[in-house]
């Protein structure tokens, strides 16, 4: 059997990005992701590499545009009212395509809201960075052990595609111990990328001009290059879990701490006769419409289990189904979702005593 | 016997200011001193998204433009991946002062050893003129403060360096640029920044009284006429901080 450790979530991403040959971390404390800056400030420089401790979330994102344009491997966390704040350095690295990994534990609610799970980012996460118009890979885990392979996957995935990858973790996964088996250490050449600063270069060596958009080509192309680039990784970035949908007459989709709840009320109402099923979204963006397109005869519906105000997947889920099957919304906000309320919510829908879910 | 002034080498594409601007001579400097120190291949330029952005592509060396104003940040994280190249930012008093005033700050906090370059020059340039507020004097005029600056509305301008020399840094020194004989000042402290750099000694920073004709809507002897007039009597063409205890 392979070697486990206990680990909390969030020292999980920590320890896998490490292994994964991140050398360059900068962060600000917030609740409840600050694991992973503290795990950093412990273990970083035993692998050589930089931890800062940012004077804000802005500052953590500009040190990490400087260290990405380096070409090193990079990665930064926040949460809540502090991914707000990551927005301009998306933007800024989404514009010259640099790889980066940026981890937002999710919470609950808007404004400061609680420093308590919640799935609040889902929509910020999914719909492009900063002020709109790039897209970023967008994975979700929902155990200690994919916030390792996550993790380690969201690296390779950045550099495959110049590409900031988020992963979209949430409280109640990354504040949970679980045995998880540790991903292989990896080395990271940073000086093997020709779009990278050097620290130095013959005078007759090409120079890089690392710039707001990529002005070593022109606009037109620039923008084609970015288009080719956003569905090259919709096409081929879709990743799901399909759980007992074969013969389910209401399927559930719900990703991070709300999936593994679903997985639990698949399995009781089953005991009573009620045939559930799940697909859980791995990959948030490109949301999994591959999982959609061959639906059981047997549903009769969706059923999207969020911790949100609002049905964030809702959307999502409508255009995968092309909005004609009909779809519920089971909304918990602030309080994780329990078993016996997803089970009782899917006989009120076969019972015929819940309106749809309306999308907007 | 006349001295010959060739164009630095490392300057290797045109640049784009508008006629009489300080960036210009400034932009001239920096390549004077990398190439007198033998720099010019361990150099990476941060230039701020603002005017200084016109010399990202003037210089033969790897060069980045960050968010506006978060120029000793992005700087931060250069040096700290590659310590031994010559980092240094190239950004206004907006950048540097105003909205990137944390960034300035806690680079300074840190003692990076990076060199920031700061042109003081009374306003916001790229975006038409607009107040400055760490540099614009009082009672001056520009597009957002049309009858000239008021405290009262606007508060008053700050000598950033006073702030900066309280800070465990290696160098803070002011220079102007209206005679030769300040350029050649202006010149031994960049200089010397880079050199502190090079040593491994800490943060340095060269804020640069600069004149910009065009949004001052003064010719541009006009302009350096103020300079000496009026935004020198504010802000004193010194050296505030220096670690090896040099001339103040």
């Amino acid at each position: 059997m392979a070697d486990f450790k206990l680990m909390k979530g969030n020292e999980a991403i920590a320890e896998s990005a490490l292994r994964a040959g991140c050398r360059f971390y900068a962060g600000y404390p917030i609740t409840p992701q600050s694991e992973i800056l503290e795990y950093m400030s412990a273990n970083m420089a035993a692998r050589g590499g930089v931890f800062i401790q940012g004077e804000s979330e802005i500052a953590s994102m500009s040190m990490l545009w400087g260290a990405a344009a380096c070409g090193e491997r990079v990665m930064t966390s926040s949460s809540g009212p502090g991914f707000d704040l990551k927005q301009e350095g998306i933007s800024y690295l989404a514009s010259y395509n640099l790889p980066a990994v940026i981890i937002d534990v999710m919470r609950y609610g808007v404004g400061d809201g609680e420093i308590t799970e919640g799935q609040d980012s889902y929509w910020l996460a999914t719909r492009g960075g900063g002020h709109g118009d790039s897209r970023q890979i967008v994975l979700a885990p929902a155990s200690v052990q994919e916030c390792a392979d996550l993790t380690y996957l969201a690296f390779d995935l950045a550099e495959k595609y110049r590409t900031v990858v988020l992963l979209l973790s949430d409280g109640g996964i990354s504040q949970m111990i679980e045995k998880v088996v540790l991903p292989e250490e990896k080395e990271h050449d940073k000086s093997k990328f020709d779009w990278a600063i050097k620290g130095y270069k013959e005078l007759d060596e090409p120079k890089v001009k690392v710039t707001n958009l990529d002005r070593s080509m022109d606009y037109d192309e620039y923008d084609q290059m970015m288009r080719d680039k956003f569905a090259e990784m919709h096409e081929n970035e879709q990743r799901w879990e399909e759980f007992m949908t074969e013969d389910a007459e209401l399927i559930l989709v719900a990703y991070g701490i709300s999936s593994r709840i679903c997985k639990s009320a698949v399995r009781r109402a089953r005991e009573q006769g009620m045939k559930l099923g799940l697909i859980r979204p791995i990959s948030a963006w490109p949301f999994p419409k591959k999982g959609f397109q061959n639906l059981p005869e047997s549903v009769k519906g969706l059923v999207t289990v969020e911790m949100s105000l609002s049905s964030q997947l809702g959307l999502d889920v409508r255009m995968a189904t092309e909005f004609k099957v009909p779809l519920y919304g089971y909304l918990t906000s602030k309080y994780v979702p329990t078993t016996q309320g997803i089970v009782d919510y899917c006989k009120d829908i076969l019972a015929g005593k819940v309106k749809e879910l309306e999308v907007f | 016997m006349a001295k010959t002034y060739k164009k630095p080498e490392m300057i290797n594409q045109q640049v784009g200011w508008c006629p009489g601007c300080g960036h210009g001579i400034i932009q001239r400097l920096i390549a004077e001193c990398c190439e007198e120190l033998g720099l010019v291949e361990k150099t990476v330029q941060v230039v701020d998204i603002a005017c200084a952005y016109w010399s990202i592509d003037t210089l033969n060396a790897d060069g980045i433009a960050g968010p506006h104003g978060r120029c000793a940040a992005v700087a931060t994280g250069i040096k700290k991946v590659y310590p031994d190249s010559n980092v240094y930012v190239h950004a206004g008093d907006g950048c540097s002062y105003v909205i990137g005033l944390s960034e300035t700050c806690f680079a300074a906090e840190r003692n990076v050893p990076i060199t920031m370059i700061v042109v003081n020059n009374g306003v916001f340039g790229m975006t038409g003129g607009q107040m400055c507020a760490a540099t614009t004097l009082v009672g001056d005029k520009t597009v957002s403060s049309k009858k000239g600056r008021d405290p009262e509305v606007a508060g008053k301008p700050y000598d950033m360096l006073n702030i900066l020399s309280n800070y465990d840094i290696a160098y803070a020194a002011r220079g102007a640029l209206y005679d030769p004989k300040h350029i050649d000042q202006t010149k031994k402290m960049i200089k010397k920044g880079f050199q502190n750099q090079m040593e491994k000694k800490g943060f340095s920073i060269i804020e640069v009284l600069s004149p910009c004709p065009t949004n001052w809507k003064l010719s541009p002897s006009d302009a350096m006429e103020k300079i000496k007039n009026e935004n020198e009597q504010f802000f004193p063409v010194k050296v505030y901080v220096d670690v090896d205890g040099g001339d103040k």
